[in-house]
């Protein structure tokens, strides 16, 4: 569709911008082109008609007149459009073109045959004629004819920048107007998170606009609705498991050790795992409701690594930054405690790396692990999604691990991002603040 | 050498969980009563005394919270509590322990697990001399520019900042504010400050102790919270006020 070299532009503001202002600049000129045509062609006519009863006048005043008295009287005859002179005027030649002749066919006529009349056209000099004649006491008269519209005012140009300006602001504010609710809907879809109770869209405005942002805030309630019943469903389906989970683990417990005892009991904890995560999965985009406060970093993450340490885990804290930050304490500390644990379960071992600038505060956790292949670096942070080799569900793991922490992370105002690290491993890094 | 036979109490609605417990609780020697509901529970208790109680936090009528806190009320108020919550998450446990049990213990569990937890329990609150100050019943506990939440298990500085505690470091404290003034020994302090894991894993008492003067901010050559008493353990020197009490 795209003529080449010719490029249509992207934004809808340009788009309606391009086509309002050609629209009103064509359809602006076309009537000025008109108007301007019409002016012509009646002055044109207003002209030929006084040129011929002037020039009678003019003739036989002048032929009256004693040749003495006659440059006198020259003023009072000339014209704007055409002047006499007594004299035989300049040198031209027959060929005129079509305005040349109608111009000496009317001199002509204005004469009344009582002057033989030779006019002829000054090459070079435009559209410029002269009718010779002889007047009845045998001097010669010249009539220097320059054919020209009156000159269009002086302050003609200037009112016509001054539309131009005046439709360029115009459409620039009606597509200002036009675009601005536009910016502001999509802006309220980006913002547009279930777990806060951010201010609905605004419906006052122009109807079109009203009804989208009625129908935005709408959807924002079924979303939120939907939110709430995931959350309500997984509760429900947890809930009503744990029950007949601890029933059967009770009951494989007083079985006599065996293969089977043993399989039955770890199937039991996989089981009861995924319904754990499930809930914490289902919440996290769900927020807990928890409020933030201040907390001490170094603590906070040095506490953590002890933690995991008096539980036998290699966590070991490799940097810390002091200080403190405005968080909801729990959501971090599942967040980190996830990733952790992950890197325990991938690594062996795990590094935390806390880093502060300004207010960014950056915790890292290390792994030297097998990564992740780059590819996948996002991927994994969807809920249900595993590694095909590694990370299978022979390694355990719900795939609900990383989620969750993606999603808390989400939920507290920081990101997740993951990264290979140089000499292989897995790097972890929450960004706060 | 001890003729004594714990009793415990279970009080769960499923039918089939509280004789599984109770075979198995009796199997390791243990004398188990059982109760469907808050109005067993409660029928029992009125004639009879118990040295742990089992408590469900899902009973049909009266929940375990709202049980929990009548127990804690009543004449069994020195009764251990040992909550199973219906899964392992922080707002339950912190509910849980808000209303005084003693400990907790998430659905779905491991018989093994709840025999270890009951008999932790039993162990803690045989151990030590009586609490000075019945710190139970406090939300936040004051000393000296700290405040330390027993609930979210953590401390708060005088700007209100909160320093977080890990989880041996909060138990260590906690025994510590429980009985301010009184000298502790370190088997009575190693005891009381295991963890789940604790058969695993063995951290020294005084490294504990050193991490939490840091915590504190606490000199260790001239502590004024935890004081080392030469030969015999620490004493928690400064008083100990409830702030808040639970509503």
């Amino acid at each position: 569709m795209k003529a080449p070299g010719w490029a249509w532009p992207r934004t809808l503001r340009s788009r309606l911008f391009l086509i309002l202002l050609t629209g009103l600049v064509v359809a602006h000129g076309l009537s000025f082109a008109v108007l301007f045509s019409e002016r012509y062609m009646s002055a044109r006519q207003v002209m030929l008609g006084t040129l011929e009863t002037d020039v009678a006048t003019s003739i036989a005043i002048l032929d009256r007149l004693p040749a003495a008295e006659r440059p006198q009287w020259l003023p009072r005859v000339n014209r704007g459009n055409y002047q006499y002179i007594l004299g035989t005027g300049l040198p031209g030649v027959p060929e005129m073109t079509a305005r040349g002749r109608d111009i000496a066919e009317r001199i002509t006529e204005a004469s009344g045959g009582r002057f033989p009349v030779r006019v002829e056209s000054i090459p070079g000099d435009g559209k410029r004629v002269q009718a010779h004649l002889t007047l009845s006491d045998g001097s010669p008269l010249t009539i220097d004819v320059h054919p020209r519209m009156t000159p269009i005012a002086q302050w003609l140009p200037y009112v016509l920048i001054l539309q131009l300006l005046l439709l360029i602001l115009c459409c620039w504010f009606a597509v200002r107007l036009a675009i601005r609710p536009l910016v502001a809907l999509g802006d309220a879809a980006d913002a547009l998170d279930p777990n806060t109770q951010s201010a609905p869209l605004d419906e006052s405005g122009p109807t079109e606009l009203a009804r989208a942002a009625r129908a935005f805030n709408a959807m924002r309630g079924r979303i939120a609705r939907f939110v709430e019943e995931r959350v309500q469903i997984l509760a429900a389906i947890s809930h009503d498991l744990q029950t007949p989970i601890t029933r059967m683990k009770l009951r494989a417990e007083m079985a006599d050790d065996s293969d089977e005892k043993r399989k039955m009991l770890n199937d039991l904890s996989e089981i009861q795992t995924l319904v754990q995560e499930g809930l914490a999965y289902a919440r996290s985009a769900h927020g807990d409701g928890e409020k933030a406060s201040r907390v001490d970093l170094g603590s906070f993450v040095e506490s953590l690594a002890y933690d995991y340490q008096d539980t036998g885990k290699d966590v070991t804290v490799l940097q810390n930054a002091g200080g403190a930050i405005v968080t909801r304490p729990h959501a971090l500390r599942r967040v980190l405690t996830n990733l952790i644990d992950n890197a325990i379960k991938f690594g062996g071992s795990a590094e935390l790396r806390v880093r502060r600038d300004r207010d960014v505060v950056a915790i890292e956790v290390l792994d030297r692990g097998t990564g992740i292949p780059d590819d996948q670096l996002e991927a994994v942070l969807k809920p249900f999604v595993r590694l095909e080799q590694s990370r299978s569900r022979e390694t355990g793991g719900t795939g609900l691990g990383l989620a969750i922490a993606h999603e808390l992370t989400t939920a507290i105002g920081g990101t997740l991002t993951l990264r290979n690290r140089d000499g292989g491993g897995l790097a972890a890094e929450v960004r706060l603040g | 050498m001890d003729a004594h036979v714990d009793h415990i109490l279970i009080v769960d609605d499923d039918r089939e969980i509280r004789e599984l417990v109770s075979t198995y609780l009796t199997k390791n020697g243990l004398r188990v009563t059982v109760a469907p509901d808050g109005r067993h529970m409660r029928t029992f208790l009125e004639a009879n005394t118990v040295d742990l109680i089992v408590l469900d936090v899902m009973l049909p009528g009266d929940d375990g919270l709202v049980l929990c806190r009548e127990l804690r009320a009543g004449k069994h108020r020195a009764t251990p509590v040992l909550m199973l919550t219906a899964r392992d998450d922080e707002t339950d446990r912190i509910i849980g322990l808000e209303m005084g049990a003693d400990d907790y213990l998430a659905k779905p569990f491991a018989a093994r697990e709840l025999l270890a937890r009951i008999k932790a329990v039993l162990r803690r609150t045989r151990m030590l001399p009586p609490n000075l100050q019945i710190t139970e019943a406090g939300q936040i506990l004051a000393f000296g520019s700290w405040q330390l939440d027993t609930t979210a298990r953590h401390l708060i500085d005088a700007e209100g900042t909160i320093v977080a505690l890990s989880g041996a470091e909060y138990r260590l404290l906690r025994v510590f504010v429980d009985h301010p003034q009184r000298v502790l020994n370190r088997d009575q302090l190693l005891n009381l400050t295991q963890g789940r894991e604790a058969e695993m894993f063995e951290r020294s008492i005084d490294l504990l102790v050193s991490r939490l003067r840091q915590r504190l901010n606490d000199d260790a050559r001239e502590p004024s919270y935890i004081k080392t008493v030469r030969s015999e353990g620490y004493v928690f020197a400064a008083p100990v006020e409830i702030r808040e009490a639970r509503q």
